[in-house]
């Protein structure tokens, strides 16, 4: 009994090290980034000396980012895009998963690797027929063709995802729901999803940050900065021969609040979901 | 514009339809192995109608194209000389003085990255699966270097890297690492070391959060039987864990590798391929030299033969791991 | 139940989310819309050109679409969207980029419209950059939208410091541009000579210094070129000196222009050779009695400075334009002299008419005292271009590797610049069998 309990001890303090580890190498680069953007531009650039406090606490950049930037619509059209891309991968993916794990048929495995192909396929020989297309539909210059190319981007890798993850529930449970009665669709309805919730709202996650921190397609597919999503508007800020290193911090550290919080609510989703899953030790 | 819309909402309301349609034909038989009733075999091809169809679209033509680009002079410049030549955009490739220097890189980088992600994104995940105070906040944290656009990252490295007023060198020099300062972005070697670190900091999440996902969903009577059994911890991560996030496991790290293998915004930003080709990979080399030489012909066979690469390595990995006997148990 | 219920919730925002995606924010269609693309957007700029064009649109009828991307990017852009014909009417270019689009003809000559207004521009305009472009590619293909010249930003209070009489009007050799970067090094200070360029663009200050040992040319009249001989191969080591002899950070050998600014403004180093723009961040930057800006440094040889003039962002009208009228039209109101002027001292360069007369913002007390006493030197002249060919890929490339490869012990001198040279001379001599009538661009002076 006592070794158990001294094996428990030792089992939480390396697990204590370890997350505090983790903490730390992630915090540590933003802390930086974080003070960076309350700091003077002069304080910023000043090679004599490196501060790890701002000397100043000036709310400069975030003002400038806001009023100058226009960072607010930003943050508006890289919100529709992402949240519309997600949804649609999901939804998408879910039946594509399910398909590639459920049935066996011919030409599965083709399917497959043309999946994986489509991730192999070097951005710049996509984009530039791609713009050819767009510009023939109108669609240049819109939120929806940056929907339209993150739906296509993210989706192979999230069915796939989708797929590894409907593997993984024994096909017993469905097999014990048609038993019962249910339908096909039912069963996937009521019994599968919210076993693969975890699955699920992982793949949402991946789908929404995929389109969240996309550059190029931003900006190729889009001409006017009213409608920038947040990395080409970050990126405007550097310019030929200067870059703007607080604004641009501050506006990487306003980026985050979205997917910040989406991490935080995940896994209160994923806990609340599970019927059958949690390691009770 | 609106065409758009409404086709892909139909393509999605038809495919939720032809299910529940089909589901009330055949009734509520088991449809695990294929039977020769011509419904049921049109049924997984109706779940993934619309994502093949949008694939094709898409990715079909920009491959084809790419395919035949990669043997032909195409060059921006010249667009009325354009003539298949066989071989030569290969052949000019391979004569690039360099191209050893950045095949090395290549390997070097998505080896060293996807090792570095994986064995840490695993404990990071394995050190979450038990509930602690403040996991939730916890959680909202740890993850956040996946929710970076590449580019802030790589500016970022780009100036806390920088040999005279970056933050690594003072730290270091502060805590008696090293006496002098080290010129991370000019040293060979070096540079792509930073690059590899900025990756591996970037991609530990996405390993964290899909093992993770694996994790909680381990059947909990799994583990309970292996505890009534006596299980010793490490034979219980072998035996159940690993095997249960298996198949996971492998996607991420098939996935991930050809991501890394094709990723080239971290380098670009960071080093540039500097100093002299020391960081350079071949798609930033081909991203560069595609915009700079406006010779598609020649950034599409360097495309080919990346992807080329990737699908041999798919194949063999894929065997390796057996993945496809592993999801079935 | 619960589930379908959640299903149907589902289909319906994305539904909703489609239709917000799907809804655009502009426009409505008029008559003539133009488009106008700037490659080096920043708040200021993006003001000054939405209130100009809605002066234009008043005075015309014609609007004018604002469009951007952020500089880093801007090249690529411009290919994709020349490569798709989907080139915006009015279009900003970078001298540079001229090779490649007007190889690709994806630019329209100029010469027709401007006509006889010639007279109205400055001598900097129609003797250094029109007659460059129309050396090099045959025609002229931009309006400038500003001059910008190269000087050479040096910390005023370390020269002090170090005994150093640095003064502007005199000027000074590239021997004394030497001597003085050795004396700002000081080490214990952690103070270097100069910002060194080592990456992007690290051999175009090069190029201007191995040609100002050739009266500004880089090639005989046959395309064979001149900076192969041993006098280039020495000259060529003196430069590099300035980095193995530590007068700039081992770092600086991946150094792009950001990091040369930053860390001249920053307080590292000592000299900065860049241009005319750098002086507004100098001035948002440092305190007065810490910078000044002394002309390039003249030849060792002939005594002439040696300098290139150019427009950051020039104006053009891209082929596939539909209008280009009024795209002309709208060049012509950009780059009138009282629009031309806003222009110039909100981005930092001079103006490019004769008629805006004595500034006083442009005076010898002003911040571009320095690069106004250039234009107007009798003994300025600016080298040639590295050639009418296509060199961008060398640009991106080989040209600061080949250095690197020096620098870092690999290669001889000796081999890292006639690998360059060589190169160039390759492409030259190509371009002039390829193009009958064409000849070697000669350098230019004012007078």
């Amino acid at each position: 009994m006592k070794n158990h309990t001294i094996q428990r001890y030792l089992g939480n303090f390396a697990r204590g090290l370890i997350l505090l580890f983790f903490l730390l190498v992630v915090l540590v680069p933003i802390y930086w980034m974080v003070i960076t953007s309350f700091k003077t531009n002069a304080e910023i650039i000043n090679t004599q000396e490196i501060t790890y406090f701002p000397r100043t606490v000036t709310t400069d950049n975030y003002v400038q980012l806001f009023r100058l930037y226009d960072y607010r619509s930003m943050l508006a059209n890289s919100l529709i895009v992402s949240v519309s891309t997600g949804l649609c991968v999901t939804f998408l993916s879910i039946l594509g998963g399910y398909g590639l794990a459920r049935y066996s048929f011919r030409g599965k495995d083709t399917m497959l690797l043309f999946f994986l192909v489509t991730q192999m396929i070097p951005g710049i020989l996509v984009i530039i027929p791609l713009y050819v297309i767009f510009a023939k539909l109108g669609l240049i210059n819109t939120r929806l063709s940056l929907f339209i190319f993150y739906v296509i981007a993210n989706l192979p890798f999230c069915a796939i995802t989708m797929r590894s993850f409907f593997e993984r529930i024994p096909y017993t449970l469905e097999e014990a729901a048609y038993v019962d009665g249910c339908s096909k669709l039912k069963s996937l309805i009521t019994i599968v999803l919210p076993v693969m919730f975890p699955g699920i709202v992982a793949v949402f996650v991946f789908a929404f940050i995929g389109a969240w921190n996309e550059l190029i397609a931003g900006t190729i597919f889009i001409n006017t900065s009213d409608l920038w999503t947040v990395p080409v508007g970050l990126k405007s800020l550097i310019g030929k021969y200067d870059v703007r290193w607080g604004v641009l911090m501050a506006g990487g550290v306003c980026a985050l609040l979205p997917t910040a919080i989406m991490f935080a609510f995940m896994q209160k989703f994923v806990v609340e979901g599970l019927t059958s899953g949690a390691v009770k030790e | 514009m609106g065409i758009l819309v409404f086709y892909l909402a139909l393509i999605a309301v038809a495919c939720a339809f032809g299910i529940v349609f089909i589901n009330k034909r055949t009734g509520k038989k088991s449809l695990f192995r294929v039977s020769n009733s011509m419904q049921r075999k049109a049924e997984p091809y109706l779940f993934l109608l619309p994502v093949m169809l949008l694939l094709l679209l898409m990715f079909g033509y920009p491959l084809i194209n790419s395919f035949i680009m990669a043997f032909q002079n195409y060059k921006l410049t010249s667009p009325g000389r354009i003539y298949f030549n066989g071989l030569e955009n290969f052949r000019n490739l391979l004569s690039e003085t360099d191209i050893s220097l950045i095949i090395a890189n290549s390997f070097a980088y998505v080896v060293i990255s996807v090792l570095g992600q994986f064995i840490l994104g695993m404990t990071l995940a394995m050190a979450l699966n038990k509930q602690f105070p403040f996991r939730g906040i916890y959680q909202a944290l740890v993850f956040l270097p996946w929710s970076f656009s590449a580019f802030v990252i790589g500016l970022m490295h780009r100036w806390s890297f920088n040999g005279e007023y970056g933050v690594v060198n003072d730290v270091l020099l502060r805590l008696n690492i090293i006496s002098s300062k080290i010129a991370w972005l000019g040293t060979p070697g070096f540079s792509l070391a930073v690059v590899i670190f900025a990756m591996i900091w970037m991609g530990i999440p996405f390993f964290a959060i899909m093992i993770l996902a694996a994790l909680q969903s381990i059947p909990k009577d799994v583990y309970e039987a292996s505890y009534i059994d006596g299980c010793g911890p490490l034979r219980r991560f072998f035996k159940i864990t690993f095997a249960y996030i298996k198949p996971t496991v492998i996607v991420t790290i098939l996935l991930r590798t050809i991501w890394i293998f094709n990723s080239f915004d971290l380098i670009v930003i960071i080093t540039n391929g500097g100093p002299a080709n020391f960081s350079q990979t071949l798609p930033s080399y081909m991203y560069t030299k595609a915009f700079s030489s406006y010779d598609f012909g020649l950034a599409s066979a360097l495309g080919v033969l990346l992807m080329v690469t990737l699908v041999v390595y798919v194949t063999v990995f894929l065997k390796i791991t057996k993945y496809n006997k592993a999801g079935n148990f | 139940m619960k589930k379908k219920v959640l299903l149907a919730l589902a289909l319906i925002t994305i539904s909703a989310m489609m239709v917000l995606v799907a809804s655009p924010s502009t426009e409505k269609r008029e008559t003539t819309r133009l488009r106008f693309i700037d490659v080096s957007p920043s708040p200021t700029r993006q003001e000054y050109f939405t209130n100009t064009f809605e002066k234009f649109k008043q005075e015309t009828g014609i609007t004018v679409v604002y469009e951007s991307v952020p500089w880093d990017d801007a090249a690529n852009k411009l290919t994709v969207l020349g490569a798709s014909n989907q080139l915006p009417d009015v279009m900003t270019t970078w001298a540079g980029w001229l090779g490649q689009f007007t190889e690709a003809g994806w630019v329209v000559p100029l010469a027709d419209y401007i006509g006889n207004t010639k007279s109205e521009y400055a001598s900097t305009v129609t003797e250094l950059v029109w007659k460059a472009e129309q050396e090099l590619y045959g025609n002229i293909y931009t309006i400038p939208d500003g001059m910008m010249v190269k000087g050479v930003f040096v910390r005023k209070d370390w020269a002090k410091e170090a005994g150093l009489n640095l003064d502007m009007k005199k000027g000074w050799t590239y021997s004394d541009y030497f001597d003085a970067v050795y004396k700002l090094t000081d080490p214990s200070k952690n103070r270097y000579g100069t910002s060194f360029r080592g990456s992007r663009g690290a051999f175009d200050p090069l190029f201007v210094y191995l040609t100002s040992l050739n009266g500004g040319s880089a090639y005989a009249q046959d395309g064979s070129t001149l900076l192969a001989n041993q006098e280039a191969i020495d000259a060529y080591k003196r430069w590099m000196a300035l980095y193995l002899d530590g007068c700039a950070p081992r770092d600086a050998i991946n150094w792009g222009f950001v990091e040369m600014v930053d860390n001249f403004c920053g307080g590292l180093t000592g000299t900065l050779i860049n241009d005319s723009e750098v002086a507004a961040t100098c001035l948002a930057n440092m305190e007065d009695h810490q910078w000044m800006v002394m002309p390039m440094p003249r030849s060792d040889k002939d005594g002439k400075i040696y300098n290139t003039v150019n427009a950051p962002y020039a104006y053009s009208i891209s082929s596939t334009s539909k209008n280009k009228d009024a795209a002309w039209k709208l060049i012509e109101f950009l780059t009138r002299p009282d629009n031309n002027i806003e222009y110039c001292k909100l981005t930092g360069l001079i103006p490019i008419k004769t008629a805006v007369g004595n500034d006083p913002f442009y005076g010898p007390d002003g911040p571009y005292a320095a690069f106004v006493q250039q234009l107007n030197d009798p003994d300025m002249v600016v080298p040639v271009a590295f050639g009418p060919f296509n060199f961008t890929d060398m640009h991106q490339g080989m040209m600061h590797e080949e250095m690197q490869k020096y620098l870092l012990g690999r290669q001889t001198a000796e081999t890292s610049l006639l690998n360059v040279v060589r190169e160039l001379e390759r492409r030259m001599k190509r371009y002039l069998a390829e193009n009958p009538g064409s000849s070697v661009e000669q350098p230019k002076g004012l007078l």
